[in-house]
């Protein structure tokens, strides 16, 4: 018998599927040469009819598949937060691929596939579902990291991301039929029922661990972080920006699903592991980027330190820690998509990632090195900006937790990012620039400067009602104990 | 009379400023000073207002006004004027118009400059008009990056290394302060900022003694970053060194204070017990602060250097205040606070006007300049025996207070104070023979005094509330004993100290009514 679909359950993915489909028809039926970037155009446009689609989901919940697929506040807020992500990638990916002679149309194929699969992340209800749709994402992003096929960095970084990654993906697999092996079941409602009853045993640790090294991989947290700085160095700027946020808000996504919800009753277990790793994580990336030149790769280390604040929150293990990831994340995108924003723009000009280079921006155009300014500084945490509220909402849940020796290694690296990250400020505002050209930015690249900026600050100061979003999506979490 | 919302009037309106100058044509210079003048200027006049205002029999937080602002967390927008704060808004009301008026010679970037000295400003006067412990801590968190540009961007020699040095210690000091106040928060259990529903709830539930034990250094090492306590204070000299003129000012006169009213406000008020216990190593690193930064401020030749290491020795006084534990010293320290800020804002705005005329703040090539600036000479002297515990400033009231207070509990540390005064008076008069007097050389012949009232206006407001502390402490002194003394009743339940010899707890009140 075939189970009942609720297709409305459903419908932001379908929608996504057909958009896809779509364009994939529309580009053979047209002219190759039609000198404008139409699939471009059209991605964006449907990219907001979806946000406004997304919008009335609001109260949907509920699972359908057979438990396969399930909708709830978390899947909620996820989603929004990637197509939010989208929101700021289209544009960049639309600036990058100027400098692209051909094959640009596909780039939008992927990166519509890659949002199709943090969709399906977000709505997994079982660990088959999860690994597909985490597939659907990864793959996707192994091919748009190698896009450039005549730049060895982009091919060195595609083969790295890809021979690692297919590594956690085995791990995963192997961690998942274990905990078959364990349950027989891959639903995470039957896992979670076993895990209330049972004590953890060695053969369920052995293929958590493995599960868990599949999730590192995604949020890069040690020490399953070795791919990031060399494949964000690589990779094509946007795909970097969408590794950065998108896929590791879908590792954390998971994360939360799975050791909030499904796994809460050995909470005592894996908080003990998540503390320490969180302080070696944020230890590594701080350290790292202390004297890189190249500022994708400085980002690539920040990211690392990043999923180190991050795994407070996870460390905590409360629901305040739950809500307080979800607002980091929410903050940290606007912040570093506002900060990849002004490195594509400035890379399209002056064709260069070097921090040095980055000399007198503030002469060159004070709007990017305004911007630019403004995330890096709300990413080392100082308020109006929204990467304090973060800070502080992961601080506050890892105190509550009793983890103050992890609030004082966090305060340390909170020091650490903010020294280096203030060495970029001072080279794009004391130092002279090495050239005295302005760089010229189109009226539409400068309205989504200013959104991200709106976000950065306006979230910042109005913490309130997105706080509220991010607790409730962490409270009406399915298979919270 | 009553005006709604004075205090977010006073908040709003430097804002309002920064938003104007923000959008304007950067090249349009006298009317973005006009406008950073304002908005500077009108804070001043409403926090003069408010401090005559504040009705200091009844006492308590007034002109309050609050907004739930994160309901999950118990944070809300809540501004409040007490006898403590009261007299701190009113020194950064005079801080910032003195500093907003040297501003004059700045040149370059105009609008930049006026916009990051407008942030530091809203970020204190938030920090100070605060009652919610979370917007304290924002607030006070929001002057750090402005601080970094500034002294990066418009600072002299090694303006890169201070900017960067300065910027991290305050920060670390400042986040391992945070750490404790959520500490804080959760051991109280009251699912609120709010300070003073915080202190209502500690009179009945007092916090367990060794939960207090190990938050009150967090708080104490953290904000005494700020404060310079000693060992941490390397920051300060070179950072108010390499500075430009209104930073300095800011920081060594009003911002530094930040940390002494964030001490006094969350770990001596909050946690009596802890501070029974921890506060005569303070008082011991208080003495530290006075001989050593005192004595290293003795070989200096440079006269800003002089001058951040004499703040960071009188900040030991403060330090020394605070330890003592009872209302008198307290007071002192209050109006230490004051007194030392504005003196430290008239310090520095006349060395600043000094190093842009001479080009040098070496006191070796100056010499003679009495001759020449008569007026700027002037007000240097009297900044010199302000700093020195003249009578007739207000840094003598507070200063005696201050070791009046101290002398019961800690002898031998006010006796070591008392020998700072001595240092003190050696470099400020090493500094008037060295820079003022003696035959003038030749290449300053040709300096200019301050000609016009408007130059002449940033010194002397601050020289008259300093002569005006001074001379009439009393009005200072009721507000501050209006904020100071209801809190040992309530949750410092008469402190040890003056459970031990009662007599000594009324002598404050006959200071203030001997005045």
């Amino acid at each position: 018998m075939f189970p009942i679909i609720h297709w409305n359950l459903i419908s932001l993915e379908l929608l996504i599927t057909v958009t896809l489909v779509g364009l994939i028809v529309l580009d053979i039926l047209l002219p190759p040469e039609t000198g404008k970037d139409w699939t471009g155009l059209i991605s964006f446009t449907a990219l907001l009819i979806m946000i406004g689609f997304w919008s009335t989901q609001r109260n949907l919940s509920g699972e359908t598949m057979g438990g396969m697929f399930i909708m709830d506040s978390l899947a909620w807020f996820f989603k929004g937060f990637f197509l939010l992500a989208m929101v700021f990638v289209f544009p960049m990916t639309r600036q990058f691929l100027k400098s692209l002679p051909k094959w640009r149309n596909e780039f939008y194929f992927l990166l519509w596939l890659a949002l199709l699969g943090m969709c399906l992340v977000a709505s997994s209800g079982d660990f088959l579902m999860l690994f597909i749709s985490i597939e659907i994402l990864t793959i996707s992003l192994y091919v748009m990291t190698a896009y450039l096929k005549s730049d060895h960095h982009s091919l060195e970084a595609g083969m790295k991301y890809l021979i690692l990654g297919a590594l956690a993906s085995g791990f995963l697999l192997y961690g998942i039929s274990f905990l078959y092996g364990v349950t027989h079941s891959t639903g995470f409602a039957v896992i979670q029922g076993y895990a209330a009853t049972h004590a953890m045993n060695p053969t369920i640790l052995f293929g958590l661990v493995l599960i868990f090294a599949a999730i590192g991989f995604k949020i890069a947290s040690v020490p399953f972080h070795l791919w990031v700085p060399d494949v964000y160095q690589g990779a094509p700027t946007p795909v970097t920006a969408l590794l950065s946020v998108g896929s590791k808000a879908a590792g954390f996504v998971i994360l939360i699903r799975l050791f909030f919800g499904v796994f809460a009753s050995w909470h005592p277990q894996w908080s003990s592991v998540f503390a320490p790793l969180a302080a070696l994580t944020m230890c590594y990336g701080n350290l790292g980027a202390l004297f890189q030149t190249n500022i994708k790769r400085l980002f690539g280390y920040s990211s690392i330190g990043h999923a180190g604040y991050l795994l407070m929150g996870a460390a905590a293990g409360s629901i305040l820690g739950a809500s307080a990831i979800n607002f980091y994340l929410l903050g940290y995108l606007f912040t570093n998509l506002a900060a990849f924003l002004v490195i594509v723009l400035f890379f399209v000009t002056n064709k260069s990632d070097e921090i040095n280079d980055y000399a007198g921006l503030a002469t060159r155009s004070p709007l990017l090195a305004g911007v630019l300014l403004l995330a890096l500084v709300s990413l080392a945490g100082v308020p109006p900006l929204v990467g304090f509220f973060g800070k502080f909402t992961l601080l506050m849940a890892t105190v509550q937790s009793g983890l103050l020796w992890l609030a004082l290694i966090a305060a340390v690296n909170v020091i650490i990012s903010l020294y280096y990250y203030l060495i970029v400020v001072k080279r794009l505002y004391v130092d002279p620039p090495r050239v005295n050209s302005p760089i010229p930015i189109s009226s539409s690249m400068r309205f989504i400067l200013w959104m991200a900026v709106a976000g950065i600050v306006g979230i910042g100061i109005i913490q309130g009602p997105f706080l509220e979003a991010a607790m409730t999506a962490a409270k009406g979490m399915c298979f919270l104990p | 009379m009553t005006v709604p919302h004075i205090l977010s009037w006073i908040l709003l309106s430097p804002l309002a400023a920064l938003s104007i100058i923000f959008w304007m044509p950067s090249n349009n210079v006298p009317l973005i000073r006009r406008i950073a003048n304002i908005g500077v200027g009108l804070p001043f006049l409403l926090s003069l207002w408010v401090f005559f205002n504040y009705d200091y029999t009844s006492g308590g937080f007034q002109f309050e006004e609050q907004i739930p602002w994160v309901v999950p967390l118990g944070i809300s927008y809540h501004l409040g004027i007490d006898g403590i704060n009261g007299v701190m808004i009113l020194l950064l009301g005079f801080g910032s118009f003195a500093g907003v008026l040297v501003s004059q010679n700045i040149q370059e970037r105009v609008k930049r400059y006026y916009i990051l000295l407008l942030l530091i400003v809203i970020g204190t006067y938030g920090a100070f008009l605060s009652v919610d412990i979370f917007f304290f801590y924002f607030f006070h968190e929001v002057a750090a990056i402005p601080t970094f540009l500034l002294i990066a961007l418009w600072g002299s020699d090694r303006r890169e290394y201070a900017a960067m040095k300065l910027t991290l210690y305050l920060t670390a000091g400042a986040t391992l302060a945070l750490v404790g106040l959520l500490s804080l928060y959760h051991a109280v259990g009251l699912e609120s900022f709010d300070l003073i529903q915080i202190q209502k709830y500690l009179v009945g539930h007092p916090l367990p003694v060794e939960v207090q034990h190990w938050i009150f250094p967090l708080i104490v090492v953290g904000f005494g970053v700020t404060l310079t306590l000693w060992p941490f204070y390397t920051w300060a000299p070179v950072g108010y060194a390499c500075a430009p003129t209104a930073v300095s000012m800011l920081h060594a006169g009003v911002l530094k204070k930040l940390g002494a009213y964030a001490i006094l406000r969350f770990a001596v008020q909050l946690m009596p017990d802890a501070a029974e216990t921890w506060m005569p190593i303070v008082a011991t690193l208080a003495v530290f602060n006075i001989l050593y930064c005192g004595l290293i401020a003795l070989i200096q030749r440079d006269l800003k250097y002089i001058l951040g290491y004499s703040s960071c020795s009188h900040m030991g006084y403060i330090l020394l205040g605070l330890a003592c534990l009872n209302v008198i010293g307290l007071n002192g320290v209050v109006f230490l606070m004051f007194a030392h800020g504005i003196m430290a804002c008239l310090g520095f705005a006349l060395t600043g006007f000094l190093a842009e005329q001479t080009q040098t703040r070496h006191l070796d090539e100056l010499g003679g300049l009495l001759k020449r600036l008569p007026f700027i000479g002037t007000c240097f002297a009297m900044m010199a025996l302000a700093s020195a515990g003249v009578p007739g400033f207000g840094n003598f009231v507070a200063e005696i207070m201050v070791l009046l207070g101290a002398w019961d509990h800690y002898r031998w540390q006010t006796v070591a104070a008392v020998l700072g005064i001595v240092f003190t008076a050696v470099y400020m008069l090493k500094a008037i023979r060295l820079g003022f007097q003696g035959p003038i050389q030749p290449r300053w012949t040709q300096l200019t005094d301050v000609q016009t009232f408007s130059e002449k206006l940033p010194y002397i407001v601050l020289l008259t509330a300093l002569i005006a502390a001074g001379c009439f402490p009393s009005l200072i002194l009721k507000r501050i004993e209006s904020g100071t003394k209801p809190n040992f009743k309530n949750t410092l339940n008469e402190v040890s100290f003056a459970k031990q010899e009662p007599n000594k707890a009324d002598r404050p009140m006959s200071m203030a009514s001997i005045r």
